[in-house]
């Protein structure tokens, strides 16, 4: 019970950071980027480039590989993402082409990344020991992965709250077109944000591959599949909707986890398709 | 009068085709470029299936692989259980199978619109090839299912019978009432609801009926190796494929879909051999390309080619 209880939520903290990235992004752009996981599977494989050649520890690396990812979101934002807002008639339009070329990028990421890689999994081991919690063994990665995830989150919490930029993307958010009046450029605004999701993306994948050595360059699509069941639970766009999501999506995978360990994805998409069906705005959502 | 002058053309064109198609074994008489006509057949059969449904009522639904190896599947099993039963009632039954679970599926997910059924459809084939998972491992205890051997030919001949079924199937449905109706829901939904069109009826119903024309190409394909498992049937391309191939070809015609289907079955087939990764990425690149540039597809830069080339055409759409 009590392992349960301490695993789901060390589970939980990672996945709230898993989503944080995704739920930026929509928040701010309203491109829902079907290729998140493909930006972890990135950041993880930088990490493991820079752990293989500099010998770095994965923790140093990280920093490292997780900028590159942030000018790739960019990129990609200025280069596709807002060429389609302007071409778009419609928020439907847009809705439904920026899904097809976010599977075009997904495609490509994953397979540039088979083609150097190839098809064997990786991982960045670190840390890797045991160590009590509460007379509960527990792996001392997985608690400073959680630790690190946390700590994320309530910088990206405190950045939206309390800075200027937050202030800006707020603002971006809530009135685009006043925005722009007061002398916002909301296009700088969205590239920046998808820039921002897309770093988030990538240290989540680098903490990922140091606890579970199972990446490979096709395992995008179950995280972008746990991240989007988390903000769609807690509610798109909302920062507390990803946290309680992510926690509560960690103590179901756990004990999905426990007592059958092949179905822990399928309990992650029917839960997503009974939210989407039940209440698609989600627990905070407006 | 000129209406039907029209409707017999078509009629005697697809006869045609049906002619060279069924006679083709004997004119190619080589395996390998039959082998290929197979693929482009297949692919186009799978394109003008997802087509009906969502060309028509642009619910995008990304889970023909859910379908595609329910028919697969169940064909393999029930040949290996009860090989008395002969091969085309189980297709069939495959097809009714199929039916009736995208019935249900439909109910469900059709509440939905936009990405959001996108996204459910998409989860809904990830579920179905869990589940399948879960009992090879947990239950049967075997990974896949191994079948009879076919020849090529009459891998090529079923393949074929199916495909063609799909199509003149969907064909015939596209210009019904019920094609309308779909096309209509497309249009405007809401108009569609106002005029007296049961929308939900009609979605669920070409949803399904669309599910089941996929499910029966996906039965015959089990001619084609005589091996299957989880990961080959409910590969996440059968779902893919078709809407690229749609997209690419142009959403807006029912020959899109043709033409898109064949042009990238057939640079598939030949990059695939050597370096399959590098169709996938072309793939990825083509869909970011249709949808920056050409949302309309081939189709669609055709028709402007040919209003611009005529004066008549720019006039006409001037008034």
């Amino acid at each position: 019970m009590l392992d349960i209880l301490i695993g789901g939520a060390i589970l939980g903290a990672i996945f709230t950071l898993v989503s944080i990235g995704l739920n930026l992004q929509y928040g701010v752009t309203r491109i829902l980027n079907i290729a998140h996981g493909d930006f972890m599977v990135l950041g993880a494989y930088l990490t493991y480039v820079f752990v293989q050649s500099l010998s770095l520890s994965p923790l140093a690396a990280m920093v490292i590989g997780a900028p590159l990812v942030f000018l790739l979101g960019v990129i990609i934002q200025l280069a596709i993402f807002r060429w389609l807002v302007r071409l778009s008639k419609s928020a439907e339009e847009l809705e439904f082409r920026s899904l097809l070329a976010c599977f075009g990028l997904s495609f490509i990421i994953q397979n540039v990344l088979y083609q150097i890689f190839g098809p064997y999994p990786i991982g960045n081991p670190c840390l890797d020991q045991a160590i009590n919690v509460m007379g509960q063994p527990c792996r001392l990665n997985m608690i400073v992965a959680a630790g690190i995830s946390i700590a994320i989150s309530l910088a990206l919490y405190f950045l939206l709250r309390y800075t200027r930029i937050g202030l800006i993307m707020r603002a971006t958010v809530e009135e685009p077109t006043g925005a722009q009046i007061v002398g916002i450029n909301i296009y700088k605004v969205h590239a920046l944000s998808f820039g921002l999701g897309a770093f988030l993306s990538a240290l989540a994948g680098s903490l990922w591959s140091t606890i579970y050595l199972d990446i490979y360059p096709y395992s995008g699509a179950t995280f972008t599949f746990i991240a989007l069941t988390i903000i769609v639970l807690g509610g798109m766009g909302s920062f507390m909707g990803s946290l309680a999501g992510g926690f509560i999506l960690g103590y179901l995978y756990y004990i999905t986890y426990k007592f059958e360990p092949l179905l822990h994805m399928a309990v992650v998409y029917i839960f997503l398709l009974i939210m989407l069906i039940v209440r698609p705005k989600g627990l905070f959502g407006r | 009068m000129n209406e039907k002058q029209e409707l017999w053309k078509s009629l005697l064109g697809f006869l045609a085709l049906i002619a060279v198609l069924t006679g083709a074994p004997y004119l190619l008489n080589n395996i390998y470029y039959l082998n290929v006509l197979r693929d482009v057949i297949f692919w186009v059969a799978l394109s003008v299936s997802w087509y009906l449904f969502s060309g028509l009522t642009k619910y995008v639904a990304l889970g023909s692989a859910a379908f595609f190896g329910l028919g697969l599947y169940f064909t393999a099993k029930v040949l290996n259980y009860w090989p008395v039963l002969p091969f085309p009632v189980v297709v069939i039954l495959a097809g009714l199978l199929n039916f009736t679970i995208a019935l249900a599926v439909g109910l469900i997910s059709l509440r939905l619109k936009g990405i959001y059924f996108a996204i459910v459809t998409f989860g809904i084939a990830e579920i179905v090839k869990v589940i399948f998972d879960w009992w090879e491992i947990r239950i049967t205890g075997t990974l896949g299912t191994y079948l009879p051997i076919f020849s090529d030919i009459t891998t090529y001949y079923s393949i074929l019978t199916t495909s063609l079924t799909s199509l003149v199937l969907v064909t015939l449905l596209r210009r019904s009432k019920f094609g309308l109706a779909l096309r209509m829901i497309g249009e405007s939904e809401e108009t569609a609801a106002h005029t007296g069109v049961n929308t939900s009826l009609y979605k669920t119903i070409g949803f399904a009926i669309s599910a089941a024309c996929i499910g029966l190409v996906g039965a015959s394909c089990i001619t084609i190796s005589p091996y299957t498992n989880t990961r080959i049937a409910f590969g996440s391309r059968y779902s893919f494929y078709p809407a690229v191939m749609t997209l690419l070809g142009g959403a807006g015609t029912p020959y899109g879909p043709v033409i898109g289907a064949s042009a990238l079955s057939l640079i598939n087939e030949y990059l695939s051999v050597a370096f399959p990764q590098v169709f996938q990425i072309i793939l990825g690149a083509l869909l970011i390309i249709i949808v920056l540039v050409m949302p309309n597809g081939i189709m669609g830069i055709v028709e402007k080619f040919k209003t611009l080339g005529s004066r008549e055409g720019e006039k006409k759409k001037e008034d």
